[in-house]
């Protein structure tokens, strides 16, 4: 499904990423922990093509899309939420779903005739609560529901997979229950997770496979639980 | 009574024009951060396409042949815009704005010497349109006919901006990339291509704003430079990247400027400055502007 080979990444002269290779397969949720600062959030910018690569590369369905222009890559199914959401503030919910449902891989005659369908069908499946503020800005969502919107959002897209950088952050405990439900639907109906995320146990809760990061490395791939036997791998990430 | 409505039509159609050159200037702002000092001289260009092309076919063409060949200076000026954005801006998006003003800045300086360059140093004329139009009277007064359909087309391209922007999907994905560029890129929009026709857009409106103006004043050279100062009054007044706030700074300027020429001529820009200034310490956003 998607593969990153030994990838590179720069933000202005600071080198973040050093030769991170990871995998995700179809149908699976993986996890990325680290701390603050680890590459976490540099490793999803790349794979959106947000920051360029200096080297390495990755491929997508099978498809080389190193160079590929960000707006493409969404286009081919690749959907992300960012940490901070991205809402655009004065667009109502339902223009913020739009924008990606007009520009959706899926040929439009092959679409249901409303949008509404659509949406349906993909967001409310997931979030039923985001039905009752679609017509609210963006500026006038709490926090949870920014973060709810920007899921559903990415799931306009008909994406193959979803990269989700800290979607539990900042979330109080029933509602990361509640995050965690949505995403374990999102992967029941056959979608790729990739999850940027700084609690390893909120991790296991979700991830079929974890990878952890440390500056710019990954230091651990394998089975959630088998992190909490590695002494390295929590030393550094409780820090 | 009379007076008072032909300085409120004189206010209205120097509203007009201002707002569709203060309007794209805003548009293009809104959209992509590009503080265009070249775009007095995009308004300029749209005049002389049109007055050229007005007395091209003067004389033999029938007048109605004279008012369909008009919007060609929105055309030319939209056209314009189309291939310096891509060609002169683009490749300036990732430095810092000093890029983006120096380059404006030099194209508003060789835009004036090609227009001298095309067109000569002596103004044209499109008088023939204005002319045509004939007058009509409000109480013991005349009014040139032409003015008023200027305030009308004014206040049409202000409405179809308006639909255009709030009303369509383009618009939808016009403000989405104006709010946060990477994320509406991470959505599957095409952000160049969204730039280029708010670009073209905005040139389009400058284009407009000088195509309809120039039957009543001509094309001389310099008019974009003081048509750019009126258009940054009008936009720090209304807020840079506010269409609303562009409209409502263009009728208060409008407003200002009439009264001013009428009641106190010597200080009629000084009193504009001041407003502005005025503006930017009580609200440096602008009155409808976003801080």
């Amino acid at each position: 499904m998607l593969e990153l080979d030994h990838i590179n990444t720069y933000r202005g002269p600071a080198h973040i990423l050093m030769g991170v290779s990871l995998l995700v397969r179809d149908a699976e949720a993986v996890c990325l922990v680290g701390r603050n600062g680890a590459g976490k959030t540099t490793t999803i910018e790349s794979i959106m093509g947000l920051l360029p690569l200096r080297s390495g590369k990755i491929t997508f369905g099978g498809r080389d899309i190193t160079r590929l222009p960000t707006h493409e890559r969404a286009r081919l199914g690749i959907g992300y939420a960012p940490e901070d959401a991205g809402i655009f503030p004065d667009l109502t919910v339902a223009e913020n779903f739009q924008i990606s449902h007009w520009l959706a891989r899926a040929p439009r005659n092959a679409r249901p005739q409303s949008p509404a369908d659509d949406m349906d069908e993909r967001i409310f499946a997931v979030f039923p609560e985001v039905r009752e503020f679609t017509q609210r800005r963006g500026l006038h969502l709490s926090g949870g529901q920014k973060k709810m919107v920007a899921i559903a959002r990415a799931m306009t897209l008909s994406p193959s997979i979803l990269l989700l950088d800290e979607p539990f952050e900042g979330l109080a405990p029933v509602v990361v229950n509640r995050f965690i439900d949505a995403v374990t639907k999102i992967k029941a109906m056959g979608i790729s997770l990739l999850i940027a995320e700084s609690n390893l146990h909120t991790a296991r809760r979700v991830a079929d496979r974890l990878y952890a990061i440390d500056r710019g490395e990954i230091i651990f791939e394998g089975d959630p639980r088998k992190a909490f036997e590695n002494e390295e791998v929590m030393k550094t990430i409780r820090g | 009574m009379e007076t008072l409505i032909i300085h409120l039509l004189n206010s209205l159609l120097y509203a007009s024009v201002l707002f569709l050159i203060a309007g794209g200037l805003s548009l293009i702002y809104g959209v992509m951060r590009i503080v265009n000092l070249a775009h007095g001289n995009i308004y300029a260009v749209g005049a002389y396409t049109t007055a050229w092309a007005v007395g091209r076919i003067e004389g033999g063409a029938p007048t109605i042949a004279l008012y369909a060949i008009l919007p060609i200076g929105a055309v030319a000026a939209a056209a314009l815009g189309a291939v310096l954005e891509p060609t002169l801006l683009r490749p300036l998006y990732k430095r810092p704005e000093e890029y983006q003003l120096l380059i404006t800045f030099g194209l508003l300086l060789v835009l004036e010497d090609v227009m001298r360059f095309i067109w000569g140093a002596y103004p044209l004329s499109a008088s023939a349109l204005f002319e045509g139009m004939g007058s009509f009277s409000i109480g013991e007064s005349i009014y040139p006919a032409y003015n008023l359909a200027v305030i009308i087309v004014g206040g049409m391209a202000a409405a179809a901006l308006w639909a255009f922007v709030y009303r369509t999907k383009f618009g939808v994905i016009l403000r989405a990339t104006s709010q946060n560029m990477r994320m509406a890129s991470a959505l599957g929009v095409n952000v160049n291509q969204v730039y280029v026709q708010a670009f073209t857009l905005g040139c389009f409106m400058a284009g407009l704003g000088g195509a309809i103006i120039v039957p009543q004043q001509g094309a001389v050279l310099g008019m974009g430079v003081d048509a750019l100062i009126l258009a940054f009054v009008v936009v720090v007044i209304g807020g840079l990247g506010s269409l609303e706030g562009a409209l409502l700074g263009a009728l208060m300027v409008g407003v200002v400027r009439e009264f001013g020429i009428t009641f106190f001529p010597e200080i009629e820009l000084a009193v504009l400055y001041l407003m502005a200034a005025i503006v930017l310490l009580i609200r440096p956003a602008g009155l409808l502007g976003r801080a």
